[in-house]
């Protein structure tokens, strides 16, 4: 059946105005730098900065952050938070990336968070020592694997081309199964990848970010244990900033998001009215 | 026909048996195997990285040639590889295969903080336009299935924000300030917890199945010929 061409007509406009609105819904709170209200952060964003809490000044704690430019909205201030809490906390993060692509944007992640770090710290941080930026390998699940028996044959040379044989940051770690806590940022199954080629076989604690879309299928993994804290989209992020008292670029996009969602529901809602109504007045069909 | 059929058959058979092995055998041999693997594995990714820029350009070479709508964003292609090439080989006067210093911006960096990542961000950003414009046409409750589904939907989308700790305040007093968070942890920890665990398990065998089929031989559509 043809749809009349008054109707086409009146759903171009109606998109028209729905993307008018989820424009302003993003762009106002954004622009004009609005701050959530007080909320809680949710119980798995809890467990991981708890986690984290728990490890001793100067533990190595490996940090991958396997996303491109793509994901960046969601998860970098998720690797920004993480980052700079290993930092206050004085622990040695070593941060690496599964994805070629996304490498200058983990370069830009570490060295902000280092730069705000300094400033939080009063002190200077010192790559090799203090922390250690690895960059890319390719191998994918083999480069895993090849962690799991010799890190620094993985790695033989940070992403700044100093070997790590000798590096201060990665003393006493000889392979994966030295490490008590490893944190995934992901956009892709390489959480998965994680789990099964890395901590199920090597034993250390795993936690992860990822991206909103991806959080519900990382439940059977929380309550199997083997994830010990997940933040789950730009909430997850929001979540950890406010448990590390800091307004982050999770914070600001809050407001963006509860007045994005909200909207929906109010369109979803409206529409939803509209069609019982016609039902109910048999203009439209079951 | 057997160097066609069976040859490939028993590499198959050996190589997965042996990368079966390998992970239950903690043994240096079996270590030397895996690096060996991967440096194996190192090597078809390049051939494969090549068919897929060979395949990408063919496409949009084609799309030229037959001045398909739109062929100008094919010749874009084009003007964007050559132009990231470019900027990498010529590594700002340093030629190729040669480091930049520590914090220093290149051209190939410029590119990608300035061009590739806006861009991206661009495209990703859109899906909430999509989104809210497809819910409001599509999302009806013509079913008591729908009608599950919305709420369902509403609920985990208005708890996940920090506005419904408010509006819980609001509505339900003070000590209520969780109460659509909770909805929404509740809705996401059983019934989701529940449907995607079993999608898993029946994934996984799946995939098991699959792998055995391929193993033994029972599978060769990868060998081309529709068998």
């Amino acid at each position: 059946m043809a749809v009349p061409l008054a109707e086409l007509r009146r759903l171009a406009i109606v998109k028209h105005v729905i993307y008018l609105l989820v424009a302003a819904a993003v762009a106002v709170p954004l622009i004009a730098h609005l701050l959530p209200g007080e909320f809680e952060p949710t119980p798995n964003a809890r467990k991981l900065f708890d986690r984290v809490e728990a490890l001793k000044p100067g533990t190595r704690v490996l940090i991958s952050l396997d996303f491109d430019p793509g994901s960046e909205a969601e998860l970098l201030p998720m690797g920004m938070a993480i980052l700079q809490h290993c930092f206050q906390r004085g622990l040695v993060p070593l941060v690496m990336t599964n994805y070629p692509s996304g490498v200058d944007l983990a370069r830009k992640i570490v060295e902000d968070a280092i730069d705000k770090s300094e400033e939080y710290l009063g002190k200077d941080l010192v790559s090799g020592a203090d922390y250690a930026f690895l960059g890319f390998r390719p191998g994918d699940v083999n480069l895993l694997l090849g962690m799991g028996e010799n890190l620094k044959g993985a790695f033989q040379t940070d992403y700044y081309g100093k070997p790590t044989a000798n590096m201060k940051a990665l003393a006493g770690i000889r392979s994966l199964k030295d490490f008590e806590l490893v944190i995934d940022i992901s956009s892709s199954a390489w959480v998965e990848l994680w789990i099964v080629y890395g901590a199920d076989r090597f034993g250390f604690d795993y936690g992860a970010g990822v991206t909103a879309v991806m959080g519900p299928d990382m439940y059977p993994f929380i309550q199997a244990g083997q994830i010990v804290g997940l933040l789950d989209g730009l909430r997850g992020a929001a979540d950890y900033e406010k448990l590390l008292a800091q307004k982050g670029r999770g914070m600001f996009g809050m407001t963006a998001q509860s007045a994005a969602h909200v909207l929906v529901i109010l369109l979803v809602l409206a529409a939803n009215a509209r069609f019982i109504f016609r039902r109910v007045t048999g203009k439209e069909e079951a | 026909m057997w160097y066609k059929r069976t040859i490939p058959l028993i590499v198959v058979l050996v190589a997965g048996l042996l990368g079966f092995a390998h992970e239950y055998v903690p043994h240096p041999i079996s270590a030397e195997f895996r690096e060996e693997m991967t440096t194996g594995f190192r090597i078809i990714g390049g051939f494969g990285l090549f068919i897929g820029a060979y395949s990408l350009l063919h496409m949009h070479v084609s799309r030229i040639r037959k001045r398909n709508p739109g062929w100008a964003y094919s010749a874009f292609v084009f003007v964007g590889a050559a132009a990231m090439i470019f900027l990498g080989l010529y590594n700002d006067g340093s030629g190729p295969l040669v480091d930049p210093d520590p914090g220093e911006l290149t051209g190939l960096g410029w590119g990608y903080d300035y061009i590739l990542v806006p861009c991206n961000a661009t495209i990703f950003s859109l899906l909430a336009f999509l989104m809210a414009s497809a819910a409001f046409r599509t999302f009806r409750v013509r079913n008591f299935s729908a009608a599950l589904l919305l709420g369902a939907a509403v609920v985990v989308m208005f708890g996940r924000v920090p506005i419904s700790e408010a509006v819980g305040e609001f509505l339900f007093g003070p000590d209520a300030r969780q109460v659509f968070p909770k909805a929404a942890q509740m809705l996401m920890d059983y019934p989701n917890l529940a449907a995607k665990r079993g999608i898993l398990l029946g994934v996984s065998l799946g995939a098991i199945a699959q792998s055995l089929r391929i193993l033994f031989g029972i599978e060769r559509s990868y060998m081309g010929g529709g068998d």
